[in-house]
């Protein structure tokens, strides 16, 4: 774990790989962000000994996605800025970023998101690429790209379509409005709602859980067997 | 036997013809003829109905068989009926089918082939065919199987079942019951609704996206989406620097 990572941190726990976004409150997604992230996913990709991953963050709010003057300007023109590799052309910089969040979705240990708080845009699409996602019942999520003349950039609306279906993804797509935690659960987009203090607990808690044995594909089975009421989690 | 309209950028097709707005032929608008119409118009979206009662109680028997007799062309009348519905589900801007009685057969393909349906409460849906020797001929078959578990689908269209409003709903094979209010008004004010105020050209991508997803690999699909993000944030970068030199 590099000593200069100012906006994430990692730290294993008995097998399990613990992600906070740290730039609170927003935890915005800066390209310095992406730039630590891209790193940190290139550890993770040869890491051995990891048994799950639990993503979260730390203030109040899970991210409020990326920064949009920066993305545009970005698109245009190679940055200066200082990292030397944030200079390339933003085609390779999106596409890497991409590739990052794809990996979470690839992983073969379950991966968790625990969100509190605001999840949208870019966030909203990191989360999604989680193999389970749980948040308290103020989290505020959404794909408001289209309100800005944009659309998602980073694979989330594969994602989004795959979990809510073509006709919801098209409204929420289009629409670009936020909603809480239970619409999202309607939708299939968040799987379960709990207590916002519970939830990073409640994530490890299932991670313990589900890490023995982990079969990807049975994933809905695995959201089946467990209760809130169950004072394991709790 | 299709009524065109159209209302703040939206397409309104109407099958007309009342009471069971039976299909006459598979192709029923031409693909020139309707692809000149929405990109001549620039439209934004396009919701299917039916005149008055009835969506459509599919291909009258009759027509059939007299394609059939006729011979050579049949295989060719289907083709173009399949292209219609193929066009309809791979344009780029969203196709909602609004749905109020007996959806059918031919009409039932034509509701399928759409990004969504919108049904009112007393909608019934069905393939009858195989109740006449025939099967869904329009890639009903395959659209129901992409939509429903094959147990489901089995049951409709070999068993020929109807099914009504909320059991559509609970299989998904439409997205919203609409009551106290006509499936047409409903769904004609949702797609305003989510387009209004949204360029053309980011209503294309979002459905390319959406397209995109099912029929090419996570890797290509992502990377085509952030192709089409790059173009839409040079255009608006663009945009802001003329607004504010």
């Amino acid at each position: 774990m590099k000593q200069t990572q100012h906006n994430l941190v990692f730290n294993i726990t008995e097998g399990i790989g613990h992600l906070e976004l740290n730039h609170p409150p927003a935890n915005q997604m800066t390209a310095e962000f992406f730039y630590e992230f891209n790193e940190l996913v290139d550890e993770l990709r040869v890491m051995k000994g990891l048994k799950a991953i639990v993503i979260s963050s730390r203030g109040r709010h899970f991210s409020s996605g990326a920064n949009l003057d920066e993305l545009l300007e970005q698109a245009v023109i190679p940055g200066e800025r200082n990292h030397p590799e944030i200079n390339e052309n933003w085609n390779t910089i999106s596409e890497k970023n991409s590739r990052s969040f794809l990996f979470f979705e690839e992983m073969e240990i379950p991966v968790i998101a625990a969100i509190r708080g605001v999840c949208i845009g870019s966030a909203f699409e990191f989360a999604l690429f989680s193999h389970f996602r749980f948040c308290g019942e103020d989290a505020v999520f959404g794909n408001p790209e289209t309100t800005f003349n944009l659309i998602p950039g980073l694979g989330g609306i594969r994602k989004i379509a795959a979990l809510c279906g073509q006709a919801k993804a098209i409204e929420l797509l289009l629409k670009g409005n936020t909603f809480g935690a239970q619409e999202a659960q309607l939708n299939h987009l968040v799987d379960k709602i709990v207590p916002r203090r519970k939830v990073v607990e409640f994530s490890m808690a299932f991670a313990r859980k589900v890490m023995k044995n982990y079969k990807k594909q049975k994933a809905s089975l695995y959201l089946q067997q467990i209760s809130l009421d169950d004072p394991f989690y709790i | 036997m299709i009524d065109k309209k159209i209302t703040d950028d939206i397409g309104i097709l109407i099958l007309e013809n009342p009471p069971q707005n039976y299909l006459q032929k598979p192709e029923f608008i031409p693909v020139p003829e309707l692809m000149e119409w929405v990109e001549g118009n620039h439209l934004k979206a396009l919701v299917i109905s039916g005149s008055g009662r009835h969506f459509s109680g599919g291909a009258k028997l009759d027509s059939i068989f007299a394609m059939a007799e006729a011979g050579e062309s049949m295989e060719g009348w289907m083709e173009k009926g399949k292209e219609l519905l193929d066009y309809l589900q791979d344009l780029n801007i969203p196709v909602a089918a609004a749905i109020s009685g007996v959806c059918f057969g031919g009409g039932l393909e034509i509701a399928l082939a759409c990004h969504m349906r919108i049904c009112s409460e007393n909608a019934l849906f069905a393939f009858p065919e195989t109740n006449l020797g025939l099967m869904p001929g329009l890639g009903g078959t395959f659209r129901l199987g992409e939509r429903i578990s094959l147990q489901d689908s089995l049951k409709m269209i070999l068993g020929g079942d109807m099914i009504n409003a909320d059991e559509a709903l609970s299989l998904k094979v439409v997205d919203t019951v609409v009551k106290n209010e006509e499936p047409l008004l409903y769904t004609f004010h949702f797609l305003r609704k989510i387009t209004e105020g949204r360029p053309l050209k980011i209503i294309n991508y979002v459905m390319q996206a959406l397209k995109n997803s099912k029929r090419l690999s996570a890797e290509e699909s992502m990377r085509e989406e952030t192709r089409m993000f790059c173009d839409l944030a040079r255009i608006e970068s663009d945009r802001r620097k003329n607004a504010n030199p």
